[in-house]
């Protein structure tokens, strides 16, 4: 028996405590643990999605704010339209490989009685600009075709070959993309001549997706393309990735700092418990000390106990956030605008040990001054009772 | 093997001196029965942990074995204590979340030294507990509790056992007992200082001191 076993003996002896000690350091781990992990994840699914976008830039209107146009590459309903003209603008520049147009819009679905947000775009693009998608059925090859988000087929419990109405025109469902946990579930896919003619509005835009031949010409192409046509800002993936980092930056540093409270919560929950248990057990203390046992080693006894908690609160901490992770993620997409595609949470081990010695070197911390106050118990007073 | 000239103890009570011992004179040969007894307050508990090892005399001279230890720093006598003393209280004080063999192997730990099972055994033999090894101390009497207490404190092979009121916790019948086994590991050759309030017990040991006012009569 060592001085780990006695420590760990003296934990079981008010288990509902150290249990409870243990959620406290358990919960703070699950934060820190979900929080830096969702936000590698975010960084790292962010980074992917821009690179399989298959797009070099978007061009969107004037004035429209960064973070919005960012969006739309993941479908925001944004107020503004790019200005008639620009296409065929665009089309004059030598250059550009694929000039994809995109009109993002909400249509009156008058069967379930609310409005769908609709995705005008070119069918023919698709495999060139959402690289990602794996789709049950096919791409609509006719323009009555449209394509669901899993959310909405899921919702509406629609198959390929169900048809919907919009406006005076029925469209009849060709394939449904298979679930990619981002905002592309929600939407319907239509030709976007087919949405222009049901809007009544030919050659609306909300943006226009372009690939370059040449990526080396990239900022010469958008210097001269800003040059040239007016009315237009131009979006690169860099400045989504940047504008979209930045928000999840500032997430992240508030959540952080939410997990710093939590752990300093934790800590001193740590050092309660552990100050309780030695007030409790003052004179088995003086007895150690009677026995033979010298200051190091009740200070040793104690501290461990701390090590204990905290080595088994951060690995709860970690299973939770493990178990947790779908949960949390499922909120998160729920309140942030944009929330890359796929699992985000994910076991990575170096993040998971640093997490969990992270708590215990505060465990420690917090329990060096009950061990040191232990250790100077006077043996006599505390025999004496 | 123990010889205290003119110990005196005081204790700091709030801005009141006490004089817990006055001038103690005493020589404890090796294989002495002792008994201290007289009434409470008198100061048996504190020459007892003197002569323990566990507190420090105000003055005077304290000699182990011809060596002076009166003045040695807490790390030297926690040695003493871990190599030849054995201590045993009234309240028992045993750890409740452990067995019975690692209440008694406890001070090994303290010792750094291998556990020794045989050894263990021995001892839980001897004090007539074999039946109860793996028991945690809720489930034993009293009396059964205070031989584990020995048992412990044998457990390093001390010279002496220094025992504050060990049948005070108990029945009559049941402190006999537990005299019975102290008297039996006498019979082996230890040193044993034993307070007591019992004047029965006390009777039947190799010498009784009695205190008064922090003084042997
Ligand atoms: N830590 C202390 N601080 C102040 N005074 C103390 C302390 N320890 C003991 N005393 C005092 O010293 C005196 C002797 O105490 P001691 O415990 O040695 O007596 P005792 O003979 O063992 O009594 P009892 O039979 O009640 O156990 C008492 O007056 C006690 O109040
Ligand atoms: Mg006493």
């Amino acid at each position: 028996m060592e001085f780990i076993k006695l420590a760990f003996h003296n934990l079981l002896r008010h288990k509902l405590r150290s249990m409870l000690t243990l959620v406290g350091i358990a919960a703070a781990v699950t934060a820190l643990f979900s929080i830096i992990s969702f936000n590698r994840g975010f960084e790292r699914g962010l980074a992917e999605e821009i690179e399989k976008t298959g797009l070099h830039f978007m061009v969107v209107p004037a004035g429209c704010p960064h973070e919005v146009a960012s969006l739309v590459l993941h479908g925001a309903v944004t107020p503004k339209y790019i200005q008639a003209g620009v296409m065929e603008e665009m089309q004059g520049i030598a250059g550009l490989e694929l000039i994809s147009p995109m009109l993002i819009t909400q249509l009156p679905n008058p069967a379930r009685d609310r409005l769908d947000m609709v995705y005008g775009l070119e069918m023919a693009h698709i495999t060139a600009i959402k690289t990602t998608w794996t789709i049950n059925g096919a791409v609509p090859a006719g323009s009555d075709g449209i394509l669901l988000g899993a959310e909405v087929a899921a919702h509406d419990n629609l198959n390929p070959g169900d048809q919907i109405r919009y406006g005076d025109r029925l469209f009849t469902v060709t394939g449904i993309i298979r679930k990619t946990g981002s905002q592309d579930d929600a939407f319907v896919y239509m030709p976007i001549q087919a949405l222009q003619e049901i809007l009544s509005e030919p050659g609306r835009l909300t943006a226009v997706g372009v690939k370059v031949a040449q990526p080396e010409q990239l900022e010469e192409i958008t210097a001269d393309l800003t040059g040239r046509v007016p009315g237009i800002q131009i979006v690169t993936m860099n400045d989504v990735l940047r504008s979209l980092g930045t928000l999840a930056n500032s997430a992240k540093v508030l959540s952080l700092s939410i997990a710093a409270i939590a752990m300093l919560i934790g800590a001193v929950g740590v050092m309660n418990s552990i100050l309780m248990a030695i007030f409790e057990r003052t004179q088995e203390i003086g007895m150690m000390r009677a026995i033979g046992a010298n200051r190091q080693d009740i200070f040793r006894i104690i501290i461990k106990e701390t090590v204990i908690l905290t080595v088994a609160g951060g690995m709860t901490g970690i299973l939770f956030s493990l178990i947790g992770a779908g949960a949390i993620e499922g909120f998160v997409r729920g309140i942030m605008p944009y929330v890359p595609s796929g699992r985000l949470i994910r076991f990575e081990p170096w993040l998971a040990a640093s997490c969990i010695l992270f708590s215990v070197i505060l465990g420690m911390a917090a329990g060096v001054y009950p061990s040191y106050k232990a250790s100077k118990i006077n043996p006599i007073e505390a025999i004496r009772g | 093997m123990i010889e205290l000239t003119n110990i005196t103890k005081n204790y700091v009570r709030g801005a009141e001196q006490v004089q817990a011992l006055r001038g103690i004179d005493l020589n404890i040969a090796g294989g002495e029965f002792i008994a201290i007894v007289g009434c409470s307050g008198s100061g048996k508990t504190t020459l007892l942990h003197i002569l323990g090892c566990l507190d420090k005399p105000t003055s005077g001279n304290m000699r182990i074995d011809g060596a002076d230890v009166a003045k040695l720093p807490e790390a030297k006598l926690v040695r003493i204590r871990r190599e030849r003393i054995g201590f045993v209280f009234q309240q028992f004080y045993l750890i409740p979340g452990l067995t019975v063999f690692e209440n008694i192997a406890l001070p090994l730990v303290f010792n750094r030294k291998p556990k020794d099972r045989d050894r263990v055994m021995a001892l839980i033999e001897l004090v007539g507990l074999a039946h109860r090894v793996k028991h945690s101390p809720s489930q034993l009497s009293g009396g059964e509790m205070q031989r584990v207490a020995i048992a412990r404190a044998m457990v390093n092979n001390p010279q002496v056992i220094v025992a504050d009121e060990p049948t005070g916790n108990l029945d009559t019948a049941t402190s006999e007992k537990i005299f019975a086994l102290l008297q039996a590991l006498h019979g082996t050759g230890l040193t044993i200082v034993m307070v007591t309030h019992n004047p029965d017990l006390a009777g039947r040991v190799g010498r009784v001191l009695e205190m008064k006012d922090g003084r042997i009569m």
